[in-house]
């Protein structure tokens, strides 16, 4: 495979000198070493510029794999400290123990060596590999090593504990795409049975250090001993407490989310009292980095590291290049997981979807790292159950807003209950994920949901035949089938919104496509407000005694599918505004013409919507639907519909209904202002004229995520 | 400098293959070895154009095609422009002489990646038709985002097709680019 290419780029190394081989690669009984550099050039001068060496199973494609040796863009063993094994590099000094024979010394190299396992650590949780980061220290690879030195070794177990909690957690949640870098820990030494008990040793070291602090000095300068107790002891703390917040909040059934939170409030003052060590550790050494760069709270670089060790435990493809994080980042990313890690905590573990499902959109707004994101997914599927707690069959009941069925055996093991259930179990944790996966899971999807609902569709006309038509009573199983239908069909309306909506946060859509989108949500969002009326008014239809008993419940419930029903229209009406106002600003202006020279419209249409067309999420919408709605829209036209003066009105309404709920109160704020100002961009247009060459109308998501805004401009 | 002067010129052999891998290698962040560039240009030569100055070599777009589960397609692989020649539609040009080929070739769709902060190849391709089909997380070794670019060509109207009596209805995509035949 040699090529005899003169331009550069090919392998440089391995002169015909025959240079000695490494000694740290010892020859085997039945090996020796030979210098091949001669028979590669020959074989080289073999072949012309542009030839291949060409075999039956070695074709061009297969020769893309090839690594160039020595390229530092492509060989990972470039990039060597010389050290060419643990055992190596320990021989030569670089991670001696004790650190120091000077006592302060050794407290401010221990200090260092922390530090800079800390922004390790969060170097990890930001997408590297645990080989590059917290392993690259030889402490923690060699950790029996430091038995003899309490403060460190107890640091480094409680440490390679924590990571082995957090790689089981993430496992367990399973990741997706570049995320699988994060539990990557082949050849790594991260389990070891005693770890667990050296929370003991830690605890202990902990005392001793305290002691310390009030009694004892460990040399004749007390200030400068207080000052490193301190920073000492919030670091070991730290460790503790976050070690001791992740086993909580693994308890089942949440069992464990109050302690957390304990923890969690006490890992922050640590990380507090961590920063505020920064000024001491700093003024105390000589020869600093930037505070801003430097990986430790001191400024001075650790010793006991080294990232090429591990190079060959590293997957064969290009490394990645890796930087870890500057202490101070460090310290923030965790303060920034831990609130996370807290919100999770505080959860009410409310038992309706509903809550659900918003608590996790909610969520994940702000775009949580993946170790929040798998604790909170363990903590809501656990054991095939909500919160390990509640059937997905209970869960589902409640849903329905029935009173009958929630205690009723044959809806528990009813198949399609059951499948359901599985159906909600995967969205759940769908939803827990990385938001790009998760849009490309969510619109796969459809399809599953679609089909039980055609099933269940299919089996309610099998059963009931004529009856479902009649206005005669309904059999409680009947009624029951008839809302499962509809409930089923809801979710799937609510999937396919979360799949075109997170289309926005994810910036998939030009403003070009805009228009489409709306009308599209405009579309399902008019589908999901008639299924849900329908169920609702079903639900109300009561028998005589019955009614009463439960009237204040169920009315309060009734209440609140109403509002929520309310919002939806509410959403809709901006939708729609926005669809038809995009819609007329593309007829009646230059200004937002689209590309025509490979393809029109209908085939970006056909492409954003293929998931939810395939899946009939809803049915009966095509492009030329979509076309025939908004050729002829015009500004005026829009103007006179008045859409988001509708939605202004809908969200005064609910204020009163949301009242207890200051989240939907702020939603609500939002979308009036977002009304607003579109209203008032529609009025300026419509007075100015759609085909003013001077206008512009820029776009922009400064109120809501999802709903843009109209700017006028004059140009 | 007028857009005239630049000349487009269609992969002509191993003396263009150092001006290719140059410019790739001079801008463009992922390593690759020279098998790679090998294995686009010597199976799709006529996918890889090249524009040059005076003589010297300012831009390139490196290209494949090939059926990919079912689906016949075009892939985008390369597009460099050196850096003070860019904004003059150098990489429009390039970009839209290989969709060319690609759409005669009978391509349904063409597909590339792009970093999300690639602002200039998100505008360049959007113009084209092209849209953002899928987020990718951590896609590239520098940790950032992509963005899966895709162009759906028109396909052939199914109404037309289905008045036909020789039961051709079903007519494959990949004769889709080929003149239109008349039905009766």
């Amino acid at each position: 495979m040699a090529t005899n290419y003169e331009g550069g780029g090919g392998g440089g190394g391995g002169g015909s000198g025959g240079a000695a081989p490494p000694k740290s690669i010892p020859s085997g009984d039945d090996a020796v070493w030979a210098d091949a550099a001669p028979l590669i050039e020959a074989a080289c001068n073999d072949l012309q510029e542009g030839e291949l060496v060409h075999g039956e199973n070695f074709s061009l494609f297969a020769a893309m794999s090839a690594l160039e040796i020595m390229d530092p863009k492509m060989d990972p063993g470039i990039e060597s400290s010389g050290y060419c094994s643990v055992d190596e590099a320990i021989e030569n000094g670089i991670a001696p123990v004790p650190l120091s024979f000077d006592r302060t010394v050794d407290v401010k190299h221990t200090l260092d060596v922390m530090d800079h396992l800390l922004a390790c650590e969060a170097t990890w949780h930001n997408g590297h590999s645990l080989a590059q980061t917290v392993f690259s220290c030889i402490y923690i690879l060699r950790i029996e090593r430091t038995s003899p030195h309490p403060l460190l070794h107890s640091y480094c177990r409680v440490m390679r504990a924590t990571c082995n909690a957090v790689v089981s957690a993430v496992s367990d949640a399973r990741t997706h795409e570049e995320e699988d870098l994060f539990t990557m820990s082949y050849g790594l030494p991260l389990k070891d049975g005693g770890d667990d008990k050296c929370l003991s040793i830690l605890n202990s070291v902990e005392e001793t250090v305290s002691r310390q602090l009030q009694f004892e000095s460990l040399q004749t300068n007390p200030d400068l001993e207080e000052g490193y107790c301190r920073a000492v002891l919030c670091r070991l703390r730290f460790r503790k407490h976050f070690y001791h917040a992740l086993t909580c909040m693994r308890k089942p059934q949440g069992r464990g989310l109050e302690l957390a939170r304990k923890h969690i409030a006490a890992c922050l003052s640590e990380l507090d009292n961590m920063f505020k060590s920064l000024d001491f550790l700093r003024s105390h050494s000589f020869y600093q980095e930037s505070a801003v760069t430097s990986t430790t709270a001191s400024g001075c670089r650790p010793i006991g590291f080294d990232v090429s060790l591990n190079s060959r435990l590293l997957s064969p493809t290009p490394p990645r290049a890796v930087k870890v994080l500057s202490w101070i980042d460090a310290v923030s990313y965790f303060e920034k997981l831990l609130h996370y890690l807290d919100t999770i905590c505080s959860f009410s573990l409310d038992p309706a979807l509903e809550s659900v499902l918003h608590f996790i959109v909610k969520f994940q707004l702000s775009q949580p790292p993946l170790v929040a994101r798998a604790h909170l997914q363990l903590l809501l599927v656990h054991d095939g159950k909500l919160y390990g707690r509640d059937s997905f069959s209970d869960v589902i009941a409640r849903s329905l807003a029935l009173p009958d069925v929630t205690k009723d055996k044959e809806f528990q093991t009813n198949e399609f209950v059951l499948q359901l259930g599985q159906l909600l179990i995967n969205l759940i944790k769908i939803l827990c994920a990385n938001t790009a996966w998760q849009r490309r899971k969510l619109g796969k999807i459809l399809q599953d949901w679609s089909v039980i609902s055609i099933q269940l569709e299919l089996a309610l006309k099998r059963e009931f035949g004529e009856l479902l038509n009649s206005s005669v009573d309904e059999s409680v199983c009947m009624k029951v089938s008839k809302h499962l239908l509809m409930w089923a069909q809801e979710q799937t309306y609510w999937i396919a919104l979360r799949f075109l909506t997170l289309g926005f946060e994810l910036q998939l859509y030009s403003p070009s496509e805009y228009c489409m989108v709306y009308w599209y949500m405009y579309v399902i969002f008019m589908k999901q407000v008639e299924t849900m009326q329908i169920r609702i008014v079903a639900g109300t239809r009561r028998k005589g005694k019955k009614k009463r008993d439960h009237h204040a419940r169920d009315s309060g419930r009734d209440a609140m599918a109403s509002s929520y029903c309310l919002l939806l229209q509410c959403y809709m009406c901006l939708s729609e505004g926005l669809a038809m106002m995009l819609a007329a600003l593309r007829n009646e202006s230059n200004a937002f013409q689209m590309p025509n020279i490979f393809n029109s419209e209908q085939e970006r249409f056909i492409q954003h919507f293929e998931l939810l067309q395939k899946a009939q999420v809803p049915e009966h919408i095509s492009y030329h639907i979509f076309k025939e709605s908004t050729a002829h829209a015009c500004i005026s036209d829009v103007v006179k519909h008045n859409y988001f003066r509708e939605a202004q009105r809908i969200a005064a309404s609910l204020k009163g209904s949301f009242s207890a709920d200051p989240e939907r109160l702020a939603e609500l704020r939002l979308i009036e202002q977002v009304a607003e100002h579109n209203r008032i961009a529609l009025n300026v247009i419509n007075q100015v004229g759609a085909g003013d060459p001077t206008l512009r109308v820029p776009l922009e998501f400064t109120h809501h995520n999802h709903f843009v805004v109209a700017v006028v401009k004059r140009s | 400098m007028a857009a005239a002067e630049i000349e487009y010129v269609s992969y002509g052999g191993e003396h263009h293959l150092p001006l290719v891998m140059s410019l790739v290698d001079d801008e463009l962040s992922e390593p690759y070895s020279i098998f790679t560039y090998r294995y686009f240009v010597y199976l799709w030569p006529h996918l890889t154009f090249l524009a040059f100055h005076k003589g010297k070599c300012v831009g390139t777009v490196v290209c494949k095609m090939g059926d990919h589960r079912g689906t016949f397609r075009g892939y985008i692989a390369m597009l460099v422009v050196i850096k003070s020649y860019r904004g003059r539609g150098i990489a429009t040009e390039l970009v839209t002489r290989s969709i060319r080929v690609m759409m005669e070739s009978g391509c349904e769709e063409v597909t590339l990646e792009a970093e999300v902060t690639n602002k200039g190849a998100l505008a360049l391709y959007g113009r084209l038709g092209f849209i953002r089909a899928k987020r990718l997380y951590r896609y590239y070794l520098n940790g950032v985002d992509a963005f899966r670019l895709k162009l759906l060509f028109p396909r052939p109207d199914p109404a037309l097709l289905s008045a036909n009596k020789d039961g051709r209805h079903k007519q494959h995509a990949e004769n889709s680019a080929e003149s239109s035949p008349i039905y009766i």
